[in-house]
């Protein structure tokens, strides 16, 4: 932005002043910016009080942050009831199916567009996922369109998620005589639901794999869990605990992407907001509004890809273990 | 179904742990049809398409290996004619001058050899005309002494005094320097 602003000195040798002038212009943006936030926040203080004054539906306990996690049923068709958290997977499902459809038919063989070097990048990544961590190529083939779906339709749900939409029934706001339900980011895989199922899926294939390459035999399954070469002594105790762990995989691929997607949206929700909302003191929010901003975009960038990478690489390296012998 | 869903608001935080059964099956379902139809139109059309590239990257980099193969084939064909050219072009070079050296020592010859005839045409032109000078002057000289001595002696000379007059008289001139030495 500064460099555009900033007229270049045309025709000097010397390129010092070039090369100062976006640095100074990007330092006074944010001196600017924080002097700008400095001065709220005395002004904040000032003229509302630093004493918080608690709303009466925080007081009362009406409103809890939580809430906004809270999946109200919208309406039930029979016995399926229907929730922002539905809507959250049917859109994530729509998005997806939407454009790779879309894209699977304008794909040329030359790259043409940002899109379908993404598309083509995504391919890549989960075919080198299953390519890397299944053994056989019948066993990639079989596999990676369940590991890529996994990856595309949990990275979209996420990403989905950032977007502030009008889901929040539970607290309403009126506008011209309207209860419209207030905005919120939302992302399905808040509700341990999302991920629970998910896991259970990829749970089941990779003990169904397991159990078929002992040759349904529950004992060798068993013992196929067991790491070669332990001490006889310490036979009972390792066996404990890998059954422990191979049943804690369920509890970790779900607790994993469902507990940092919940910690990441309350996170940006209590500092970009929610905690002055409950002190009651608005030079709080002003306080934290840097750093729910911070928060907003580490979660959006980094958490909704890297939580995508590691549930449906974890899966895939389950099916793998699966199959091999230790 | 929706245990969660009808709970009072705002009454604990348990149905943020507790799963919605509800969601879990609309996960499922969704999420199956999703691989389904990405199993079925997508990710063929993506993996062929990608292969696709690959095996045209493929035939491109044999072709340009086997275009180099035949540009190097040509090139050496090329070098080896260009070689030859110049081999032919010094050995005309080396036989025009054999030719000219060969020329130019004929025409030497030649020369010396039409230069020699000619001198030697031109020594006996001169030896014979210096002759025939001699032989005139020696008949010149005759005269001469006859009408000479007609005139002192007052008298006509025949035949044999004439004879004998010339002869005296040529005895006592000297024509060694006329005729080279030779009298």
């Amino acid at each position: 932005m500064s460099t555009i602003t900033a007229p270049a000195p045309s025709g000097t040798p010397n390129q010092t002043p070039e090369d100062a002038q976006p640095k100074s212009n990007a330092k006074k943006l944010l001196l600017g910016i924080g002097g700008f936030w400095l001065v709220g926040l005395i002004f904040f203080i000032a003229v509302l009080g630093f004493k918080g004054h608690k709303n009466a539906a925080v007081a009362s306990g009406a409103f809890s942050p939580t809430n906004e996690f809270k999946l109200d049923t919208w309406f039930a068709l029979g016995p399926v009831d229907f929730n922002k958290g539905v809507l959250y997977v049917l859109l994530a499902a729509a998005i997806t199916l939407g454009l790779l459809l879309y894209m699977a038919r304008r794909l040329k063989q030359r790259p043409t567009g940002r899109l379908q070097v993404a598309i083509e990048l995504f391919y890549n990544l989960t075919s080198s996922m299953t390519g890397e961590n299944l053994p056989s190529r019948q066993m990639q083939r079989k596999y990676f369109p369940l590991i890529a779906t996994l990856f595309i339709f949990i990275l979209v749900t996420n990403l989905i998620g950032y977007i502030p939409l009008p889901v929040n029934s539970v607290d309403k706001f009126t506008i011209f005589g309207a209860h419209i339900p207030s905005f919120q980011i939302f992302a399905a895989d808040t509700n341990v639901a999302f991920p629970l199922m998910l896991a259970l899926v990829m749970f089941l294939l990779f003990s169904y794999e397991r159990l078929k390459h002992n040759h349904w035999n529950p004992i060798a399954f068993l013992r196929s869990l067991m790491p070669s070469g332990a001490p006889g002594g310490l036979m009972p105790l390792i066996f404990v605990i890998e059954i422990l762990s191979y049943f804690l995989r369920l509890i970790s691929l779900t607790v994993r992407l469902w507990a940092n997607l919940l910690a990441g949206h309350m996170l940006i929700a209590f500092m970009g907001g929610e905690l002055g909302v409950l002190v009651g003191s608005p030079w709080v929010q002003w306080l934290l509004l840097p750093l729910g901003i911070v928060m907003f975009v580490f979660e959006a960038v980094l958490i909704a890809g890297l939580q995508a990478f590691i549930f449906s690489i974890l899966s895939a390296i389950y099916l793998g273990d699966a199959v091999s012998e230790h | 179904m929706s245990v969660a869903a009808h709970t009072p608001i705002a009454a604990s935080g348990s149905f943020l742990i507790s799963p919605n059964v509800g969601l879990m099956i609309w996960v499922l379902v969704v999420f199956l049809v999703a691989a389904f139809i990405l199993w079925k139109y997508v990710f063929p059309v993506i993996g062929k398409v990608l292969d696709d590239r690959a095996a045209s990257i493929n035939s491109d980099i044999d072709s340009a290996g086997k275009l180099r193969e035949e540009a190097n084939q040509v090139l050496a064909e090329y070098q080896q004619r260009l070689a030859e050219a110049r081999q032919q072009a010094e050995e005309i070079v080396d036989r025009a001058h054999k030719a000219g050296d060969a020329h130019h020592k004929q025409v030497v010859e030649e020369t010396n050899a039409e230069r020699d005839r000619k001198l030697e045409q031109i020594r006996s032109d001169i030896d014979a005309e210096t002759q025939r000078a001699l032989d005139q002057i020696r008949s010149e000289v005759a005269k001469l002494t006859v009408q000479a001595t007609e005139k002192v002696t007052r008298k006509s000379l025949n035949d044999d005094d004439h004879r004998r007059l010339i002869d005296d008289a040529l005895n006592d001139l000297d024509f060694s320097s006329l005729s080279g030495g030779k009298r």
